[in-house]
């Protein structure tokens, strides 16, 4: 009996400890505001190029000079930490970050627990095939094997063709060991965002690998930063955004990774 | 904090499957591990060091380097090599496998050059053969021995199948990892995988304990 009441009492405890944790955070980051030139923490999944990925140590992308430019508009200092896909979500959900940039889809279900920006990037889910496969289309891929990525659009596009957790579907940690699967021979395709397959596809011609797209099946997605719950950065942030559409900062940027010019009216009517 | 069972019960078949893999994938591990250490722990054993050699280099890589990047040059480099495509399953079982091995060896052999010299000099004296001696006199008194360690390291093994999730082997782990991705939840997934290792661990620690007792001599 008396080793459990001291069991109880370490939970309890260690349980004071982490609340403490937290709320210590939360004060922090209120202290901050006013401070004349306050640093954001913003995390990302470094393991998406050309939105973000490492150079070396280095967090480089158009999404990491994308906050770069709105933080500087909006008079922040912007600290982009790599966390890894799911810890994004954590730390928002427990308010550690201030918002996170990671080429992360707007959707309904998301908006639910998180708040968003104004769309920042259009991207659709496309389906990177070896050169002289059978597969044509997203319905093609019944009965085939299908690396993605765990949590992402990509995996849910594919779902709603395959059903949900089908044996078929292979989820891993990241793009980059969806696409190496495949390379491998163990999936037949890999369903992700459009610009992270095809520059893939153009960047290593060696693999002889193409690019499927199926607009029917796989509809457009816009990126947007994703804040916590009732953030009052959001506001401040949706207008550097604004800002950096019209003086043509983005398109600069958009063109330094993509030599094309965006769509700022399609972008802003999603506003 | 609100704890959803209810998101628990929606996955609880995959988790089930998830279990029946992980089990697979020890067991597997167990028993080809517990095999090659054996030949590897008496080829470490060998006088000749050319002829021991190689064993020993077999230990220092396994032992040397952490399972994840072994599961990672299996999965996306060795079984390729020879089957032409990834095979995630093949590739888990011969990872712990030869993991565990390596271990395995450096257990028996420590278990057997534990067993008094006078044993074997007794046994050789009595018209026995090197390898009758082995056989009969020296294993049996040095597997007692080695229960303890081979437990430790069986658990250990079961433990380590979890990474086998990141080249989506669908064991525990994975689908743990797959309904954190779909729900964005911590606490759900992963308590209940927790739970569930901790009762493969905890039964076969118990079988253990049980075998430990029968074969107790005091």
């Amino acid at each position: 009996m008396k080793k459990l009441s001291l069991l109880a009492f370490f939970l309890v405890f260690s349980m004071l400890l982490t609340a403490c944790g937290t709320s210590d955070q939360t004060n922090g980051s209120d202290e901050g505001t006013s401070e004349e030139k306050k640093t954001l923490r913003v995390v990302t999944d470094a393991a998406y190029a050309p939105f973000e990925y490492m150079d070396g140590d280095k967090i480089v992308g158009f999404d990491v000079d994308f906050v770069n430019a709105v933080a500087k508009e909006a008079g922040y200092e912007a600290d982009i930490v790599h966390v890894g896909w799911e810890p994004v979500f954590v730390e928002l959900e427990d308010k550690i970050a201030d918002f996170a940039v990671s080429a992360i889809t707007i959707n309904d279900e998301r908006k639910e627990s998180y708040d968003f920006s104004h769309a920042y990037f259009l991207s659709t889910n496309k389906i990177l095939v070896p050169e002289g496969s059978d597969i044509k289309s997203a319905a093609d891929l019944k009965d085939k094997v299908v690396a993605v990525q765990n949590g992402t659009t990509g995996q849910e596009a594919i779902e709603s063709v395959l059903g949900e957790n089908n044996p078929n579907i292979k989820k891993f940690e990241n793009t980059v060991l969806a696409i190496m699967e495949l390379k491998g021979g163990g999936a037949d395709a890999v369903v992700a965002d459009n610009t992270v397959v095809e520059e893939y596809a153009k960047n290593n011609p060696d693999d002889k690998f193409v690019v499927v797209e199926d607009p029917d099946a796989f509809a457009a997605e816009y990126y947007g930063l994703m804040f916590p719950k009732d953030s009052e950065l959001r506001a401040e942030i949706n207008e550097a955004i604004n800002t950096i559409y019209e003086n043509g900062t983005y398109a600069e940027i958009y063109k330094e990774w993509f030599g094309s010019e965006p769509d700022l009216e399609d972008l802003k009517a999603q506003q | 904090m609100d704890f959803r069972f209810d998101l628990i019960m929606d996955y609880a078949p995959l988790f089930l499957k998830g279990t029946l893999l992980t089990l697979g994938l020890s067991l597997a591990g167990i028993a080809i591990g517990t095999a090659l250490g054996l030949a590897i722990g008496l080829g470490k054993m060998v006088k000749n060091k050319w002829l021991s050699l190689p064993f020993d280099l077999y230990i220092t890589f396994f032992r040397g380097t952490p399972l994840f990047v072994q599961i990672l040059l299996i999965h996306f480099g060795l079984v390729p090599l020879f089957t032409g495509k990834t095979e995630p399953v093949t590739a888990a079982i011969l990872a712990l496998s030869l993991n565990a091995a390596a271990y395995i060896a450096e257990i028996f052999r420590a278990g057997i050059q534990s067993i008094d010299k006078g044993q074997m000099e007794a046994a050789r004296t009595l018209g026995m053969t090197h390898v009758q001696a082995m056989r009969h006199v020296i294993l049996p008194q040095a597997f007692k021995r080695m229960i303890p360690p081979l437990g430790n390291e069986f658990i250990v093994l079961i433990k380590e199948s979890s990474l086998a999730a990141v080249i989506a082997a669908p064991e525990i782990m994975y689908w743990g990892r797959a309904m954190q991705g779909q729900y964005f939840k911590v606490w759900e997934p992963y308590l209940t995988v927790a739970v569930i290792y901790l009762v493969i661990t905890l039964s076969l620690s118990f079988l253990l304990n049980r075998l430990e007792r029968r074969l107790s001599t005091e």
